[in-house]
């Protein structure tokens, strides 16, 4: 029983569950409690101590189907002719067929009752990132690490079967036929491996949409129809705003945070009493001390919603430790410097002059993700919200959601405001629901009642 | 009193009104008999809190809840010192404190002298227990609810962390508090964010997902005694149907519970697309939502 979890153990390692040792010893402790030939029970042990998030369950539950119902039991090899002899055989012949291939060595381990090194390049293809000098800027990167399991697969599939043919006098039909049989299962399975990769199901995102109507005629408008004279009556509403809501913040923490006694205060203020202090003072608690970072796609499209989110941002910096803020199209630019330097219109002016974009390039989301884990992984820690504003269209470009799923392990939460309507999600190249997953929140932003709604829920 | 096994904890539970699933009751058991936290995962209304409060009942055990948001901090969810009463106190014994520094020569020695009865004030009378230490202090075990502990900060979570890997508490003028008994902790989140490894790693997880149809039934049926089975039926295989659809917000098992209620109460034997109509509202809270189930109601009705 120790081996067999601990195999199933470094099978859960290799597909990226991080499972302790602290943790394996627990299951094995459990195991002596429950009844293990109840197999609900059997499992629960294992996913409640192994799977410990709704994210790893479904990589878990492969792996267990994998594990406990499909990896084919190999017959004990007793002689050369038993079943098993015979599989020992096929493999060695199989793998005399190797060219230093890695995912061929890797499915002929797979076929020989190994799954480690399988699902190892599994988790390879799953997380590679696929730089755009080499090539791999469409997203066939990871298609193309696919193809190359998909070929492999093919040449064994055509090597058993040659090699029943070429055996089949000394085989006999059904022994032949069972062998046969034995293999294409397993290749089967390596093969539904491959193609169905379990993506978290994204089901525990959540998808805030609200109705709330701060502003009649100027809070419906989609921010990428405004005229330049709303552009204008839109900042004067910010800026009003603003006020409301830095007012509604001190006032939420002034009521939640009296647990601090003033000392000096309440003291004074008891002089007034002859000494008696009938008046209790409390410190306020300070500001709350999240960080921000905000990725904002910039091309023509999304920047009239992004500058606006912008500037409420910058406008609320006091409730915030610090607000980075990225802009990107094709390429990644830090403007941070910009908005601390210039007052927020004049910056939000700048950064479209300033920064380091090409505003008329394709925009590139997998290169800007890998930008950012190239330059800037330093910034994200447990404090920090990522906001990312943008219409996850990709063109078609490898859109990297292995580094989103990075940034999320780093950061408090991960929120994405897209400006389009949530009907076009997910439609042509847009790549919302391979995201969606990664992300906390998701929430439509296309207008001002919408972003307030958003910017209320991140300061109250 | 402990559960004796996993179907002792399935009949327990279903006594204390709560159905569970075997996966659910297998954990149930594990948390009780290795003494470890159980952090319950799941879409919202899947019964994480209630199962808390349901092991309370099931074992005639005091439930202890303790509510996060962000801003919870030690103050709020361990103890806090009673200010208002301590200057109180100080006021009242006032002649008194005359007295133990009379005689003092000099400031320095009347200090010493106050400082030498500062126990006094910081005793057990000026301590307000708050949760936590409630359920550390607590001679019966209780079952200690930390409820949507996705919503505290990641500082409170690390407190958390150190409490229920030891389960004693350091109030520095009174020492060290242990646990006389360890209770039985119940964490839920709703994935607002991501617990830290650590905390995993100190738990057993349990995620809830929507029951299977057998199980929304009877807990349908048991929250509704007297229910005619096949409306029970109806109830469950439509909220089930509409749970399929890309809703933002699908109805979940109190959604059941309340719409099967309502129908009662509206007299209603049987579900047609009227009826479904007439009493959107209970099942759909967003009005998107609505929309979409008025669309797919021909559909809806051939599936079911
Ligand atoms: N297994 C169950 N047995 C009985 N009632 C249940 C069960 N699951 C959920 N409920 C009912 O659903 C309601 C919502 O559950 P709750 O615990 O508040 O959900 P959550 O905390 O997961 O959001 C509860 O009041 C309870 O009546
Ligand atoms: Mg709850």
């Amino acid at each position: 029983m120790v081996g067999l979890i601990l195999n199933f153990v470094s099978a859960c390692r290799a597909s990226g569950l991080r499972v302790s040792t602290a943790e394996f010893l627990d299951c094995l402790a459990q195991l002596d409690l429950v009844d293990i030939s109840d197999e609900v029970q059997f499992k629960t042990v294992l996913s409640s101590n192994f799977a410990k998030s709704r994210r790893d369950r479904c990589r878990f539950e492969q792996l267990y189907r994998l594990f406990f119902h499909e990896l084919s039991q190999i017959p004990a090899s007793s002689s050369p002719e038993s079943m098993g002899g015979l599989i020992a055989e096929l493999v060695e012949v199989l793998r005399e067929g190797a060219d230093g291939d890695v995912t061929y060595r890797a499915i002929i381990e797979f076929l020989s009752g190994n799954p480690l090194t399988f699902l190892a390049e599994l988790k390879r293809i799953r997380t590679e990132e696929h730089p755009a000098t080499q090539g791999g800027r469409f997203n066939l990167g990871p298609l193309a690490s696919r193809l190359q399991v998909l070929v492999n697969l093919n040449r064994l599939r055509n090597m058993v079967a040659h090699f029943i043919n070429a055996n089949e006098s000394r085989l006999g039909f059904d022994t032949g036929q069972n062998l046969a049989l034995y293999f294409n299962a397993s290749l089967d399975t390596a093969y539904t491996l491959l193609m169905n990769e379990p993506r978290p199901p994204g089901d525990d995102t959540r998808e805030v949409t609200t109705y709330r109507q701060h502003y009649r005629r100027l809070g419906e408008l989609p921010f990428s129809m405004l005229s330049q004279r709303e552009v204008e009556e839109m900042r004067e509403v910010i800026v009003e705003l603003v006020r409301k809501l830095k007012d509604m913040a001190t006032r939420r923490w002034a009521s939640h945070s009296r647990s601090v006694l003033d000392v000096k205060k309440t003291l004074r203020r008891a002089q007034r009493y002859q000494g008696i202090p009938v008046e209790i003072v409390f410190r306020h608690h300070p500001p709350r001390k999240a960080k921000i970072i905000a990725l904002c796609d910039v091309s023509s499209s999304v920047w009239s919603a992004a500058r606006f989110m912008l500037n409420i941002l910058y406008s609320l910096q006091e409730c915030f430790t610090k607000v980075h803020s990225f802009i990107f199209v094709s390429g990644l630019a830090e403007v941070t410097a910009i908005f601390e330097a210039h007052e927020i219109n004049l910056a939000i002016e700048k950064v479209l002059r300033e920064a380091a974009i090409e505003y008329y390039a394709p925009t590139d989301y997998g290169e800007t993700l890998r930008h950012f884990k190239r330059d800037f992984m330093d910034i994200p820690d447990k404090k920090t919200t990522l906001i990312i504003m943008g219409d996850a269209r990709t063109n078609y470009f490898n859109p990297e959601d292995a580094i989103l799923e990075e940034l999320r392990e780093r950061c408090r939460r991960v929120i994405w405001l897209n400006p389009e309507p949530e009907t076009e999600w997910n439609t042509g190249d847009s790549e919302m629901l391979t995201y969606k997953p990664h992300c906390h929140e998701v929430r439509q932003c296309r207008n001002l009642n919408q972003l307030i709604d958003f910017i209320e829920d991140l300061i109250l | 009193m402990k559960f004796t096994g996993v179907d002792d904890v399935l009949i327990k539970l279903e006594s204390a009104h709560y159905i569970p699933s075997r996966e659910i009751a297998t954990v149930v058991f594990l948390a009780d008999a290795t003494s470890k936290p159980i952090l319950v995962e799941g879409p919202a209304g899947v019964g994480k809190t209630e199962l808390a409060k349901a092991v309370a009942r099931s074992l005639g055990r005091e439930l202890i809840r303790l509510q996060c948001y962000e801003g919870l901090d030690e103050a709020k969810a361990l103890y806090e010192w009673e200010y208002a009463k301590q200057l109180l106190y100080t006021q009242m014994v006032k002649d008194k404190i005359n007295d133990v520094i009379a005689g003092a020569e000099t400031l320095a020695g009347a200090v010493d002298r106050i400082a030498a009865q500062e126990d006094a004030f910081f005793s057990e009378r000026f301590i307000q227990p708050r949760p936590l230490l409630k359920a550390i202090s607590s001679d019966k075990p209780p079952v200690l609810l930390i409820d949507e502990v996705d919503k505290s900060d990641p500082e409170f979570e690390a407190f958390l962390l150190e409490l229920l890997s030891d389960f004693q508490v350091t109030i520095p003028e009174l020492g060290t508090r242990k646990a006389v008994n360890i209770p039985f902790v119940v964490l839920t989140s709703n994935n607002y964010r991501d617990m830290s490894d650590a905390l995993k790693r100190r738990c057993i997880h349990l995620y809830i997902d929507y029951p299977e149809r057998e199980l929304e039934l009877r807990i349908v049926m048991l929250k509704n005694p007297g229910i005619h089975g096949r409306l029970a039926g109806q109830v469950v295989d439509m909220i089930r149907a509409i749970r399929n659809l890309d809703l933002k917000k699908k109805p979940c098992i109190s959604e059941a519970i309340d719409w099967a209620r309502s129908l009662i109460s509206l007299r209603i034997e049987g579900i047609t697309p009227e009826v479904v109509l007439q009493t959107l509202p209970m099942i759909c809270k967003y009005r998107a939502d609505s929309e979409k189930v008025k669309k797919s109601l021909d559909t809806l009705f051939s599936r079911v």
